[in-house]
Parts: structure tokens; sequence; C-alpha cells
């Protein structure tokens, strides 16, 4: 049996001016926000378009809030919660939806279905009743501070290994990856080494003063709206940067991580940090308008396009850094229809691609994404955010795409031209 | 047999009640809505978040920048069409009473001609709620009501543009009435909050960069 009071409460304490004002009668349930969900396009069932999976939340925040929902609730479809509600919560906004804001911008009202959706999982994390494996996921991330003792010196070693891959890349023996060192940038990667070495070989290459975080910038704790969790895994990050003296923090390509880092922490620890807060596709851009890398596209010959992530684009703002990067180290880019802030999400965003649980049905979630592929014809995809790339890198198998997927930073990385090293040390002495 | 005593009492204290009533609801509501706690983006801007709202206000007036608008121009035309009609039948209530001498025949054919397609309109939203099984799933008794009660406006607003009787303009104006107390309840309040969400979204949006497009460099 569910505690109706103590789960209203906990809705209550994520009832924002956001979720307040998309939570009243500001939806007409005119319908329109319906063909923009890809998960209602892959599955045709009215109960997955974003009204729809809104209503099963704003049911129950009318029945407290609006003045006619309190004494005719039938009229205005408004309930009180019942034991089902919470199964209909969990399948709403755990599992068919993955809060890419696609229906607000298509919204004429702009409804924050997200919004009342992310509070929604908020609720069912402070019952349990969230997907396990995203609490681990959070959980291990704070565990890593609290081990960080142990944990430091095999980080340590396996870097090592990496560094020797980027002194080969760039036939650079003096090319390092510095850690938790003082430096203008701090780099926070994934855990996967994609994020490491192409970004790694980047910093070198543009002689930048770096150093990569003993974090990882994953940020699960958001993904079920757990707050306090959240800032945890953002707090050793922000202590670190300002151990370290950085003038910039640079967060990997990670969708959801930039998202946290740059706009949402701020706002969580109610202030403006003492360092800017950067995508490492604003990096990038940046070193290839400064000609500081030397790219020969023709190393990428094969037609590629950008998935534009929603944390990054729709959400996030990014949207020409990546393209000007692929772009320049690029023979044959072709844009994906829609695009930009219309792009559709890959369908395994908001911590769906962890829960192997719902495979089956990510899968399908990303149709729209499949076809939209299928039609520009193209053999690589390239986006920035782990999520997506791990989705779409399924998709292509699963639907013969025929297709290689990789971030942006390792497809930068394949397109750099290495001086050979005796050119190298010409350079210095002539510059010296 | 309507008494003089009557039209005027419905014309003019009636809504000057009905407006007051209207008036005062929004107005707690608006206090409600501005104690709720708004967490302000803190980050640097990356774009400008004044023309995000303007943006974000505009876009219902740009077919061709929203999917949803592009996609679908008979549907938008359609919401378009029906809000010109809500706009004129609205003004038809305070030009009727405050400023006879402006309502020449001509102006009552033009206002009514502008009225008549949103009773079209109001009757093809209707049919598209009963039959389309993904917008029947969502609508509410609240939905059904509203839509006939503004046909019931529209209708009667016609009516007393046409006939100018007593009968006509005391429906017209009970009508009316009727609706502005009820929609401070109802859905139809959402061209209200519209600015209210137009306004959050369209900061964020612009603050961050997303609309417009940050095509900066």
């Amino acid at each position: 049996m569910i505690e109706a009071k103590k789960v209203i409460n906990e809705l209550e304490k994520r009832y924002t001016r956001l979720v307040g004002t998309s939570a009243t009668n500001l939806c007409t349930h005119c319908g329109w926000c319906i063909e923009s969900c890809h998960i209602y396009k892959a599955t045709g069932n009215p109960e997955h378009s974003p009204v729809a999976k809104a209503e099963k939340v704003r049911k129950v925040l009318k029945r407290k809030h609006d003045w006619l929902s309190r004494v005719f609730p039938k009229w205005t479809g408004a309930a009180d919660l019942s034991e089902k509600d919470i199964d209909d919560w969990i399948e709403a906004a755990f599992k068919n939806c993955t809060l890419c804001e696609r229906c607000v911008v298509n919204c004429p009202m702009a409804v924050e279905t997200p919004q009342i959706l992310g509070a929604a999982r908020g609720v069912l994390t402070s019952m349990g009743k969230n997907p396990e494996i995203l609490t681990q996921l959070t959980d291990s991330a704070i565990a890593r501070e609290e081990n960080l003792k142990m944990m430091e010196g095999f980080f340590r070693k396996q870097i090592q290994k990496l560094e020797k891959q980027v002194q080969d890349k760039l036939g650079d023996p003096k090319a390092s990856i510095p850690i938790s060192e003082e430096a203008d940038i701090l780099y926070v990667p994934l855990s996967g080494v994609h994020t490491m070495i192409p970004a790694a070989t980047i910093f070198n290459a543009a002689n930048a003063s770096w150093s990569m975080s003993l974090f990882e910038a994953s940020n699960y704790g958001l993904f079920i709206a757990d707050i306090p969790k959240a800032k945890k895994i953002v707090e050793r990050i922000l202590k670190e940067a300002e151990r370290v003296k950085a003038k910039t923090l640079v967060v990997t390509e990670c969708g959801h991580a930039y998202g946290v880092l740059k706009w949402e922490a701020p706002k969580w620890f109610n202030k403006k940090f003492d360092f800017e807060v950067k995508s490492l596709l604003e990096v990038m851009d940046d070193y290839v308008s400064q000609g500081l890398l030397q790219i020969d596209p023709s190393k990428n010959p094969e037609p590629v396009t950008y998935h534009d992530p929603c944390n990054m684009g729709r959400k996030g703002g990014i949207f020409e850094e990546p393209r000007r990067v692929i772009q320049a180290a690029s023979m044959d880019y072709r844009e994906m229809t829609p695009n930009r802030v219309e792009n559709f999400c890959c369908g395994g965003g908001a911590g769906l691609v962890a829960c192997s649980d719902w495979t089956e049905e990510r899968l399908l979630y990303g149709s729209t994404k499949v076809d939209q592929i299928r039609d520009i014809k193209v053999s690589k995809v390239v986006t920035a955010c782990d999520n997506c790339l791990h989705q779409i890198q399924e998709l292509g198998e699963k639907n013969d795409l025929g297709i290689t997927v990789s971030n942006v930073s390792q497809y930068l990385v394949n397109a750099l031209v290495i001086p050979e090293r005796g050119k190298i040390e010409k350079d210095k002495i002539l510059q010296a | 047999m309507i008494s003089e005593k009557f039209t005027h009492f419905v014309e003019y204290e009636l809504q000057a009640i009905a407006i007051a009533w209207m008036i005062i609801l929004y107005t707690i509501k608006a206090i409600q809505l501005s104690r709720l706690p708004m967490p302000w983006e803190k980050e640097t801007k990356k774009g400008n978040s004044t023309k995000g709202v303007m943006i974000s206000y505009a876009s219902i007036f740009m077919p061709w920048a929203v999917e949803s608008s592009r996609d679908h121009f008979w549907r938008w035309l359609g919401f378009a069409l029906y809000h010109v009609g809500c706009l004129v039948a609205i003004v038809n209530t305070f030009t009727f009473t405050f400023t006879p001498e402006l309502m020449t025949p001509t102006v009552k054919i033009v206002f009514s001609i502008l009225i008549a397609p949103a009773i079209l309109i109001g009757f093809l939203k209707f049919i598209r709620r009963l039959i389309r099984p993904e917008i029947r799933y969502i609508s509410t008794p609240d939905d059904y009501f509203s839509l006939l009660s503004l046909q019931l406006f529209f209708f009667t607003g016609i009516m007393a543009l046409l006939t100018n009787t007593p009968f006509w303009r005391s429906s017209y104006y009970i009508v009316t009435a009727a609706f502005l107390f009820y929609v401070p309840f109802s859905k139809i309040s959402h061209y209200v909050y519209f600015f209210f969400a137009r306004f959050l979204t369209g900061k964020r949006y612009g603050w961050r960069g997303i609309i417009p497009q940050n095509t900066t460099k």
C-alpha cells in the first residue's frame, strides 16, 4: 500500500513555478504535441503521447491545486492518487519519456511536460520505485569520492598506459595526461577511454594547459531526480576545479553531464562558479577556428552526419560548434532532417540506455532516428553524448544501417595531421 | 417580452460583476504561481533571454518556425481563425455596449464574418476530439463543455450582431457573463497562463542560446 500523503508531500516539494504553470489549465489537450514525440511515433499508443503522460501526474496535481478539480474532479480529469498511478508514473516518467523536450518546442502553449515527469521521477525515487540500476550508478559515482585514496593509485596507473597511446598517436614522447594538477583547464571525462584518449590527443596537439579530473562527469542523480545526490556528485568536481585553480572546466562529450555542470549545478548551488564551464565541443571548435590543429579532411572521406544530443542542443544550446568541427574534418557532411532544436531524440536518453529491462522498447523508440539516418545514406554517425552513441550503435546493428558511430573528438583526431617528430624539433628550434 | 431594465442589467452590471470576478480569481492565481519557487539561471548566458522571450511569444504567429504548425498548416490556420473569432467576439461585448456609434451595419457584418468561421472550426474540433483515439484519450468533460460553451458564445454573438433584438442581445450578454464566471476554472484560462509559460520557457531558451539558435562565430 502506498502512503498517499507521503507521495503528495514529495510531489509538493517539486511543485516549482514551471511545474505549477504546466500543471494548471495551461494545457488545452489540443494534441499538437502528440506527433512530436518519438515514442508516440514509434508505438502509436495514445498512452505514449506527451500530453497523456503528463496527464497521469497532472491529474493528481490538479486535484490538489486546481479549484474546479477540488470540487468536481471527474469534470477536469483530476483524481486522487491511487496505487495504479504509481505504476503508471514509472511507465510514463522512466520508461516512456526521455525528457527530450521536443514536445515543449512543439507545444503552442509551451507546456513543460518534462518538468512534470521529472517531478514524478523524483517522487518515485524517494519511494524507491525508480529503476535500480540508475540508483546504483548514482551511488557508485558517490562511492568513488569516498574511496578516492584506494582508487586513485589504480586510476593513475591506467592513465599512464593511455598516455603511451597518446604519445604514439602524436609521435611526441612528451605528450602527457596530467591528472588533477594545476592548469588552466580541468577536463572531466567519462569512465570510458574513448572520452580520454581523443581529448588528451587534442589538448596535447593544441599545446593546452590542462589536466584531467580524477572523477567522471556522468551524473545519474539527474536521471533519478535525486538532487541531493546529484549535488554531491557535482561537488567533488567543483572542489577539484577550485583546488587546481582551473579557469575553465571542460566537460566531455556527455549530454546530461554538460547540462548538469553548465546549467543545473549553478542553480542547485545558487551561485555562479569562479570558473567557466564549457563543453569539449566548444573547446574543439575554438582550437579549429584558431588554427591550433592541423586537419586533413581527406582522412574522413565517408559520408557523415551529426546527431544532436537533446541535452547538448535543445536543452543546452550547443548546435553549431560540433558541426563546424565535423565539417572541418570531413569530406562529405550531410545533415539529418529535422535537426538542431527540432532533432529527434535517439530513444535512449534520460537513463533509458542503462535500463536493460527496457531494451526492446528503447530500440523501438529509436525507430524515427533509424529512418532519419537511413534517409541520408551515411556510413558514419557522429554524436556528442555517450548514451546517444550506445543507442545509435545498437540501432545500427539491429536495423542493418551499415554505420559506425563515434564521438566528435574521435572523429576529429582521426583527421589530425601529425607533423613528423623531426619537423616538430625543427620548428621548436626555429621558434627559439 | 424582455424589459429594457433587464437588458441594461445584463449588458452593464452583470458584465462588470463577471469581469471583476474573473480579475480577482486570476489575481489570486497569479499570486499563487509567483510564490512558487523558481530557480533562475545562474550561469553566464550564452544567448539573449529577451530575444528568447520575444521569439517564444511570436512563434505562435509564425507557422513556418515550429514543426507542429509547419507540418499541419491547415490545423494552424484553423487555430488562427478560431482565435480571431474569439477575439472579435470578446471585443464585440465591449464595442456593442460602449461604442454603439461604431457598430455600423458594415462593421456588424465584418464582425459576423470574422466570428462565423470559429463556429465551423469549433464544430470540426469537437468532431476531431470524438473520432481521433489519441485525442479522445486525453479529453475530459471540461474539454467538450468548453468547446460547446464557446460555440454558444459565438452563435449568440452573431445573432446579436445581425438582429440587434433585445432577446439576442440579452442572450449574448448572459452567455458572456456565464462564460466569464466559468473561464477562470476551466482550460479556457490557457490564454492567461500562456503568457507565464511562454515567458518562462522563452527566457530559459534564450539564456541558453537555444532560441534564437546560437550561430555566432
